[in-house]
């Protein structure tokens, strides 16, 4: 505790430095924000801790012109030990009549699913504790150069990402460990990252309008999946490396209004896409296809309560009987919100819905801003189902509490 | 001869309309939309503080930053939020039109999401972030939507009103009806009531300074009051610049994420 407490403190002293400085050199533009949060969290089935942690969260920002920089460290002492400080964000801006210049590290996010990643394909996620963060916390940084081009409600965004890093899957010990798509348990050696040289680079572009009654994207990409399929060594005993590998992509998203209700639909094609297979079938433990995804999906009001509902399909084509997905998956999202007492209490219940086993998450959350700043909030994780997306933690029900200061 | 009589009566008879015009008082809808057309600037700036006031007398205050623009028959405002922290950056913009019946569009921007989402308009009775003021209350109510009865004049603060009398053409609205103070002078509503569906007082709205920057009348300080819950709303207008040059382009889905 002394150690976090410390570091605490050399962060904090060093962020107040800085912005000392930075206030020194120019009146405007420096600025420092964030916030800290407490959480604890236990599983139903025998109270055990699944989560116990404590957050700060810095923002430090600074403008001077046309130009200025952001960096978000992030200090995290969860479970007792305190994590190394992790830099969620740190870039630099530039900007201009008709474009703006993006250097660092920083999150890109695309799409306009509600918890769906259809065309969100260029900040990989944190899911080394499945679904259960806020999805600002799901999201990882990328780092490299974005372009944006702007004129009028017009936008085109290029981003070059000659640096992969790819999403963060759960402990294969811990309680959100998947189930791995093997008869047997394998025996899973260490993977590589693609090295940093050109040739790995990642691209991705975005042409998007904004309009009267709808808006419209369409985005593009040739980059490294973020989670690798994993690739036969030996079959006895079966063992497995984690292989990371290159593919393309193409997509739109668009939403419009229509009469009381927001209509939405979001569609990617991924081509050559790996899909783990029979071993016995494919000597490598997968097999290349290419895959259709889309969502369709409307938000509504009715007596002051805020719903939301989703379909999700993806398709994979050519699908052959030994792979382990099936050719096609369906899944739902249901949200429903309401805030009360001038907005200071916000109910809301989001769901994921598997349709095929069916199985399901539900995430009811309730907020209470105390103050300006200071809010508390309590929720619960509830797993429905045997098998399935959802229903694999069906043993991993909890609930949690905790406050959130922003300054 | 003929003609020349002909002339001077056709003068005569446009002579009387003339006089008849001028001293003739005028009806509630001119009156309502004399405040509707009234010039607002081809674009405007500036600081909006918002303190939300509870029954118990503990305030909330919101701080946001605001640019307003006309493109042909398009308004355009967004407004993005500096303060309290844990909305810093949260940003809304709607784009009304003078089309009758179209609705508006609207898009937020959370930056916890890093995503900017079309939100449904039909909300007009819906609260504006926590305050006394709904959406409608906010926004440009076209003169067309009620019917209005002039019911007299009376004198606010010193400024000669006109008294109006607003009664919803449609029942399903959120008021059975509203009156209006409007100044003469100056085309500006300066307070209003606003009655529930069973006919009770529900809120006022007083307009406690109106400012003439660069030609045209600006609301400086108003604040509403539902005199049923006892609650209030305090909005103040700062730094408020008009025909500045803002463009088409800073309304758009980039400008909502980098901030004003």
């Amino acid at each position: 505790m002394k150690k976090s407490i410390r570091i605490v403190a050399i962060i904090a002293l060093a962020a107040l430095a800085a912005l000392a400085v930075m206030s020194a050199a120019a009146d405007d533009g420096a600025a420092i924000n964030g916030y800290v949060r407490s959480k604890v969290g236990a599983l139903v089935d025998g109270g055990d801790y699944f989560i116990a942690e404590n957050v700060l969260d810095l923002r430090l920002s600074y403008t001077l012109g046309a130009a200025g920089f952001y960096a978000n460290p992030v200090l995290y002492e969860r479970d007792g030990a305190v994590l190394p400080v992790e830099l969620r964000e740190a870039y630099i801006d530039m900007r201009g009549d008709l474009l703006d210049v993006r250097v660092g590290k920083q999150q890109i996010i695309w799409g306009k699913g509600d918890g769906v990643f259809i065309t969100d394909i260029v900040s990989p996620k944190d899911l080394s504790q499945f679904l259960i963060p806020d999805f600002e916390e799901l999201r990882l940084a990328v780092t490299g150069a974005k372009i944006n081009l702007h004129a009028g409600t017009h936008g085109l965004e290029l981003a070059w990402l000659p640096w992969f890093t790819p999403s963060v899957t759960p402990s294969a010990t811990g309680i959100w460990a998947p189930t791995m798509p093997f008869a047997t348990t394998p025996t899973i050696q260490s993977g590589t990252l693609p090295g940093f040289n050109l040739g790995n680079s990642e691209y991705f572009a975005r042409y998007s309008w904004m309009g009267s009654s709808f808006d419209v994207s369409l985005m593009g990409g040739w980059f490294w999946n973020d989670t690798p399929a994993y690739k036969v060594v030996s079959l006895g005993p079966l063992t497995v490396k984690p292989e990371y590998y290159q593919l393309a992509a193409g997509g739109y998203a668009v939403s419009g209004a229509l009469g009381p209700f927001i209509l939405r639909s979001e569609g990617a094609f991924y081509g050559n896409k790996r899909f783990q297979g029979n071993p016995m079938v494919y000597p490598d433990g997968y097999a290349e296809k290419n895959e259709i995804q889309y969502l369709v999906g409307s938000d509504f009001s009715v007596a002051g309560y805020n719903f939301g509902v989703q379909f999700i399909q993806d398709i994979i084509l050519d699908h052959e009987d030994d792979l382990v997905d099936d050719a096609v998956k369906n899944t739902a999202t249901f949200v429903v919100a309401k805030t009360f007492l001038r907005d200071t209490l916000t109910v809301e219940v989001f769901s994921y819905v598997g349709l095929a086993a069916p199985d399901a998450l539900i995430k009811p959350k309730v907020t209470l801003d105390v103050s300006d700043g200071l809010e508390v909030f309590a929720g619960a994780y509830i797993f429905l189902g045997d098998s399935g997306d959802f229903g694999q933690y069906d043993e991993n029900d909890g609930v949690y509490a905790g406050a959130k200061l922003s300054f | 001869m003929k003609y020349y009589r002909n002339a001077l009566i056709l003068l005569a008879a446009l002579a009387l309309t003339a006089v008849t015009a001028a001293t003739a008082e005028p009806t509630g809808l001119s009156v309502m939309q004399a405040v509707y057309d009234r010039p607002q600037g081809k674009d405007m700036s500036g600081l909006l503080t918002m303190t939300l006031v509870d029954a118990k007398g503990k305030e909330r205050v919101r701080s946001i930053k605001q640019i307003l623009g006309t493109f042909g028959a398009v308004d355009k405002k967004l407004m993005v939020f500096q303060s309290p922290a844990d909305v810093r950056g949260t940003s809304f913009m709607n784009w009304s039109y003078a089309e009758a019946g179209k609705s508006d569009d609207q898009w937020i921007y959370l930056p916890a999401l890093k995503r900017v989402k079309r939100i449904s308009s039909e909300g007009r009775g819906d609260y504006f972030m926590g305050s006394d003021f709904t959406y409608d209350d906010l926004g440009d109510r076209h003169p067309s939507a009620d019917n209005h009865m002039l019911t007299g004049t009376e004198t606010i603060d010193g400024d000669p009103c006109w008294v109006v009398e607003s009664v919803p053409k449609n029942p399903a609205d959120l008021y059975s009806r509203t009156v209006t103070w409007v100044s003469k002078e100056k085309s500006v509503g300066v307070k209003r009531d606003y009655y529930d569906k069973r006919g009770a007082l529900q809120k006022t709205l007083r307009v406690s300074s109106v400012e003439f920057i660069s030609g045209v009348w600006i609301i400086k300080k108003t604040e509403m009051h539902n005199v049923q819950k006892g609650t209030s709303t305090r909005m103040e207008f700062t730094d408020v610049k008009i025909n500045t040059g803002i463009a088409d382009g800073s309304f758009s889905e980039l400008a909502m994420t980098r901030g004003l």
